[in-house]
């Protein structure tokens, strides 16, 4: 049973065995869960344990310890494959069929009925953009079309749950903008999308939570409107010039002023005071503008803490 | 496993070194008029060339596909892709095997129709003192043709276990080329004339491997295709019971180690 969780993860830990018998700990103890319907980011930077993470719930290597449910079938399994649509990181595809060959191949492994297959593929490879070059070998695709056909056979079976393993990767800002399309349409579907990048502005736009990993440990977890609020430090509003007393305004920093308009820096913990004076003076805001700390800086303010 | 197959057939059919390979077997058009050079023996020297023709056509196929298949597919990250769709890692294993292993059966089936007309236009300038036993050649190129496959097996073994392309091409034709040699090094051991020369310890070492390594020998009814000679039946069944088990074996062994290995 899923009971609306599309993943579970609990304390799920890879070790390898590096050289001369030492063991890298390449993911401790993760633990999290992915409601069904969610937009997730897993965001690291480069070696943080998403891909291990990933490879992990795909079956592809055995978790040291842990366990792990994909809509509540045990991870590894054909049953939990089945309810998957999963793109590696940098997608290789047998390079001798075609875009539409190897659609119908991945479809077939999903025990597809012929028809509904035959639609599907038309469908995904028109969304991918890939109808113009379906019957030519993929050994002839340039790297962005292997991405997009990496996409296309995760949607050809419709699943409920998306793994994507740094989907943007190696695509160009129109691939780009096309990916975050299809994450978005996939989302207002209710499908659940789990995806990993180190980009922190994907994940901005597209995601409903988001999860920092760091050297294989699950740093933070919150829902990135929660980040975004919480990382308000300040306004920037504009008043109308030439009305009102602005000097009742003169304890906030002027950024700049004009015949027009005048400019102040306004902290979070002052807004109200701010507001207050500008009715009490009979001054006219024409503009607010939020300052907040973005994805980036909070991601990168958890890095360095960790790094220290 | 179907799917699995199905995409290494096609794999094989559009592989250039396959192309390369089968090129080779144009050769068997020129058998009759390379026999007739002999002068004597035409039909025999015919079905020689035919049957040692087709037999390393399918040794260079089987070493190349067997040993190649599972490691490109490793090489090139293709395995990321299939083995994290829903089928199991015994189903890609099998799927591949038995995608060469068709494959194959269907190069002696060709390459045996070809042979035959080869040996039949030879047959008919040079007529043979013993009838041509169709039967015989035809067991001849079974038999190559399940040696072969065997030898799949062991490519696909090595292939399961070896991160590299060295251990499963080199491993193979060296058990290939001990393996059609094992049974003579067992029965010269069990002549009186060995144990003057060969010390306890070897010989028990190359026992082992006797039993262990697998006995190609026993797959060559080619002297028995050439001459018209009946081999006996308990021999050829105990063969085919012998290749099918071997290989049975072979599978489940690479099966079990490619299902434990991590694909980092």
């Amino acid at each position: 049973m899923s009971n609306g969780v599309a993943l579970d993860i609990q304390g799920l830990s890879k070790q390898f065995k590096g050289k001369r018998g030492l063991r890298v700990e390449a993911l401790c103890g993760l633990t999290m869960q992915v409601p069904q319907g969610e937009v997730f980011g897993f965001l690291g930077p480069n070696g943080a344990g998403k891909s291990t993470t990933i490879k992990c719930l795909m079956g592809l290597i055995a978790p040291t310890a842990g366990s792990a449910t994909i809509i509540g079938e045990t991870i590894g399994s054909v049953e939990s494959r089945m309810k998957v649509g999963f793109l590696p990181e940098n997608p290789a595809f047998y390079d001798y069929l075609s875009a539409e060959e190897y659609l119908q191949f991945v479809g077939r492994t999903f025990r597809m009925p012929d028809d509904l297959l035959a639609r599907r593929v038309e469908e995904s490879l028109r969304l991918l953009e890939l109808s113009d070059a379906r019957k030519r070998p993929i050994r002839s695709y340039s790297k962005g079309m292997v991405q997009r056909v990496g996409l296309a056979q995760t949607m050809i079976h419709d699943p409920e749950l998306y793994i994507l393993d740094e989907p943007m990767s190696g695509l160009d800002p129109i691939g780009r903008a096309l990916v975050k399309d299809i994450i978005l349409d996939l989302k207002k579907r209710g499908k659940t999308v789990f995806f990993s990048t180190h980009i922190t502005d994907d994940v901005e736009k597209v995601c409903d939570r988001v999860g920092v990993i760091v050297k294989g440990r699950l740093m933070a977890l919150d829902r990135v409107e929660t980040i975004m609020r919480s990382g308000i430090e300040g306004y920037v509003v504009q008043t109308k010039a030439g009305i009102g007393n602005h000097t009742a305004l003169a304890s906030f920093g002027l950024i700049r002023s004009s015949e027009v308009f005048r400019e102040y820096s306004v902290p979070a913990g002052r807004f109200n005071e701010f507001t207050a004076l500008v009715s009490h003076h009979a001054l006219e805001i024409t503009l607010i503008e939020t300052k907040r700390k973005d994805l980036e800086a909070f991601f990168l303010e958890i890095v360095e803490n960790v790094a220290r | 496993m179907k799917d699995v197959l199905l995409i290494t057939l096609k794999g094989i059919f559009r592989d250039r070194i396959f192309q390369g390979i089968m090129a080779l077997a144009g050769l068997i058009v020129f058998i009759p008029s390379a026999a007739s050079l002999s002068m004597r023996q035409v039909t025999e020297l015919s079905i020689t060339l035919s049957l040692s023709t087709i037999s390393f056509i399918m040794l260079l196929l089987s070493v190349f596909l067997g040993a190649t298949s599972m490691w490109k597919d490793i090489e090139r990250r293709y395995t990321f892709s299939v083995v994290s769709l829903p089928i199991s890692r015994t189903s890609y294993v099998f799927g591949k095997f038995f995608g060469i292993a068709l494959f194959l059966v269907l190069t002696a089936f060709v390459l045996g129709c070809a042979a035959m007309i080869s040996i039949k236009v030879s047959s008919m300038g040079y007529p043979p003192a013993r009838p041509v036993e169709w039967g015989l050649i035809m067991a001849a190129i079974v038999f190559d043709a399940f040696k072969y496959i065997l030898l799949v097996g062991v490519a696909m073994l090595l292939s399961a276990v070896s991160t590299s392309f060295f251990l499963p091409v080199f491993g193979t034709v060296s058990i290939f080329l001990v393996g059609t040699i094992t049974q003579q090094v067992y029965d010269y051991l069990h002549t009186p004339a060995s144990e003057k020369v060969v010390s306890a310890i070897v010989k028990n070492a190359a026992l082992v491997l006797y039993y262990l390594l697998p006995n190609l020998q026993s797959f060559d009814l080619k002297v028995y295709a050439i001459y018209s000679i009946k081999p006996s039946l308990g021999g050829v069944l105990t063969t085919f019971c012998y290749g099918g088990i071997y290989t049975a074996v072979l599978l489940l062994a690479s099966s079990l180690l490619f299902g434990r290995r991590e694909m980092k």
